[in-house]
């Protein structure tokens, strides 16, 4: 099971970095410092809090007898804290809004690729 | 290296990979738009723990925030949470 190891490490280690980036913007802003012990705690905790995240996550899909998580499901965990919910809900808006808008251009530039590929072929005939 | 445009996100793919980790089915899979909430739902989690710890040295008059610091408000943290 190395390899099952080796990814967990890794894992780990993405989580820290950027938890870490985080952390520093944020003290950098409050201007104070931020010791490595209390950036370690944090990213360990936030490791932690995301496998409670997932395993709720998987009930609530089970719940609605689904096997893949939505965005509902994220909103759901969301629960307890009001503002959060609502950040939450917003931020999920934002995105639906986001990938709306990235489609669009794609089918957009697809069309227009189609259409010079037909006057090329023309032309070459 | 402080941007105002540059924003520090969670990786998707990290994000991704920590769910299907945890998950205990292998039939779980993880929605594309839900790999985005929840990398923002970390992201807000790990901004509230950093700035609770910050108010909590402030009001110690600490120029450091000291790992005691975030100690002190991990209870609070998880139950809001």
């Amino acid at each position: 099971m190395d390899e099952d190891e080796t990814q967990k490490q890794r894992l780990k280690a993405a989580v820290h970095y950027t938890v870490g980036r985080l952390c520093q913007h944020i003290a950098a802003d409050c201007e104070k410092q931020i010791t490595k012990q209390t950036i370690a705690a944090i990213a360990e905790t936030a490791s932690r809090q995301c496998d409670i995240f997932a395993k709720d996550l998987e009930a609530f899909a089970r719940h609605a007898k689904r096997h893949t998580v939505t965005v509902d499901d994220v909103k759901l965990t969301a629960r307890r804290t009001t503002a959060l919910y609502n950040y939450i809900q917003q931020k999920s808006e934002e995105l639906a809004l986001n990938n709306q808008e990235l489609k669009r251009k794609r089918n957009a530039a697809k069309s227009k690729s189609k259409d010079m590929e037909a006057e090329e072929n023309e032309l070459e005939d | 290296m402080a941007n105002a445009g540059n924003e520090v996100v969670f990786k998707k793919e990290t994000v991704a990979k920590l769910l299907t980790r945890s998950f205990k089915e292998d039939k779980t899979k993880v929605s594309s738009d839900a790999g985005d909430a929840v990398a923002e739902m970390l992201k807000v989690f790990v901004e509230e723990a950093t700035r609770r710890a910050v108010k909590q040295a402030d009001s110690e008059d600490c120029d450091t925030v000291d790992i005691e610091h975030f100690e002190k408000i991990l209870p609070q943290l998880l139950l809001d949470f």
